[in-house]
């Protein structure tokens, strides 16, 4: 009797182990992480102006390649790329700062790219941006003030903003980046429905760095 | 440590082995404390014991007890913030509790009363595996540490003295520091059968 009690017991027990275990995120949208970092020695409340490309380019790998010969890298469809730009526009204003053309001098420059590759490329060539601001060498990187969290197995979209300090002096070779922020997530559902979950993104960015705010 | 202490459940185990043997199945609810609690300050409902033991002496017996309790918690959306780096997001955080351990129990003599108090004390391993989903991360930790559990309860007898009594117990768990994580500790009420 003792022994098939046991293992009625054991024949319950087993499926409602099984069955009891939580199963974590069920909305794309918990699996939303916005990382952000900074110089620390960099005055932004002495910084006013800013200027930003109109298009988001799409880094493709470490190194610019540029098979069609106009100088540009592939870009990102304005229908991802226009509700982008405007969200950081807007939350760039409500921060305080002026946007200028390039031409213009600006104190700062937001460049922002679309990474869809399984590595974050905090290093990829600065050759990706010589179409929009030419002077500096094509085959420079990029100097963070600060340690930037290099993370394998993006398996999913990114989106790189990087704020760099246009006029101090670059470091060998080098673009200073004062800021920047990382929105990774789940490139699934709709387009409209992946654009708000950017531009929440974008919000909690700016949320969540508030020494922008002038 | 780890070794150690396995290898001395496993000689205990031989030891034990042939003897008649009883074996209590309990459902327990765990309550975090310390280091657990900061992490996952939920109650766990999840979980199952198993303890096999022997009389030595009429009232003392001893054997060996596991147990499986999984704390579970979903975190809301905030930021965690390290030096300047800042990164929000939902978390899901685990933890598996698993103890291993030899145990005695200590019984009062009563003997024709129905409730039986007992009193005991479990010395082992205790494996501890955390993890947090994060985004599309996991960040795991996984570790053994030394472990400690007394514990009081009773075993209620069945109106068949042969038959499975009923056994209630609180048991403290108390994990020790290890290099990777500070000690998991947790309390558990268990309810379930003890057979003979």
């Amino acid at each position: 009797m003792t022994i098939k009690l046991h293992r009625w017991l054991a024949l319950l027990i087993l499926p409602a182990l099984s069955g009891c275990y939580p199963k974590g995120a069920e909305y794309v949208e918990e699996l939303d992480l916005v990382y952000t970092n900074y110089d620390q020695a960099f005055a932004f409340s002495s910084k006013q102006t800013y200027a930003m490309p109109d298009s988001i380019i799409k880094i493709t790998g470490e190194a610019f390649e540029d098979p069609d010969g106009n100088g540009k890298p592939q870009m990102v469809s304005a229908t991802y790329s226009v509700p982008i730009l405007q969200q950081i526009d807007q939350n760039m204003a409500a921060n305080g700062w002026q946007k200028v053309s390039r031409t213009s001098n600006p104190d700062v420059v937001l460049l922002v790219s679309a990474i869809t590759t399984t590595n974050i490329y905090y290093y990829y060539d600065w050759a990706y941006w010589g179409w929009y601001y030419p002077g500096w060498y094509p085959w420079w990187g990029w100097y963070y003030p600060y340690a930037p969290v290099y993370v394998d197995g993006y398996r999913t979209g990114s989106l790189f903003v990087q704020m760099i300090d246009s006029k101090t002096a670059p470091q060998v070779d080098n673009v200073p980046v004062a800021w920047h922020a990382i929105f990774n997530g789940m490139l699934e559902g709709s387009t409209p429905d992946i654009v708000t979950r950017i531009q929440r993104g974008i919000d909690k960015a700016f949320a969540q760095s508030p020494y922008l705010k002038h | 440590m780890k070794n150690i202490i396995l290898s001395a459940l496993a000689l205990f185990c031989m030891h034990v082995a042939g003897a008649q043997l009883k074996v209590a199945v309990t459902y327990p609810i765990a309550f975090p404390v310390g280091d657990l609690s900061d992490y996952i300050d939920a109650t766990s409902f999840r979980g199952i014991s198993l303890e096999l033991y022997k009389n030595i002496k009429p009232n003392v017996a001893v054997g060996l007890e596991t147990s499986w309790s999984l704390f579970y918690a979903r975190e809301d959306e905030k930021v965690y913030t390290e030096g300047t780096a800042s990164i929000s997001g939902v978390q899901y955080r685990y933890t598996n509790a698993v103890p291993i351990l030899a145990m005695g129990k200590f019984f009062k003599p009563s003997a024709n009363k129905p409730v039986v108090p007992f009193g005991g004390l479990g010395v082992g391993t205790l494996f501890i595996n955390r993890y947090a989903d994060f985004g599309l991360y996991r960040v795991t930790n996984d570790t053994w540490q030394f472990c400690l559990r007394p514990e009081l309860g009773i075993v209620i007898k069945g109106r068949d003295s042969n038959g499975p009594g009923v056994l209630v117990a609180a048991k403290y768990y108390a994990g020790f520091n290890t290099d990777d994580l500070e000690g998991q500790s947790y309390f558990s009420i268990n309810i379930g059968l003890a057979f003979r």
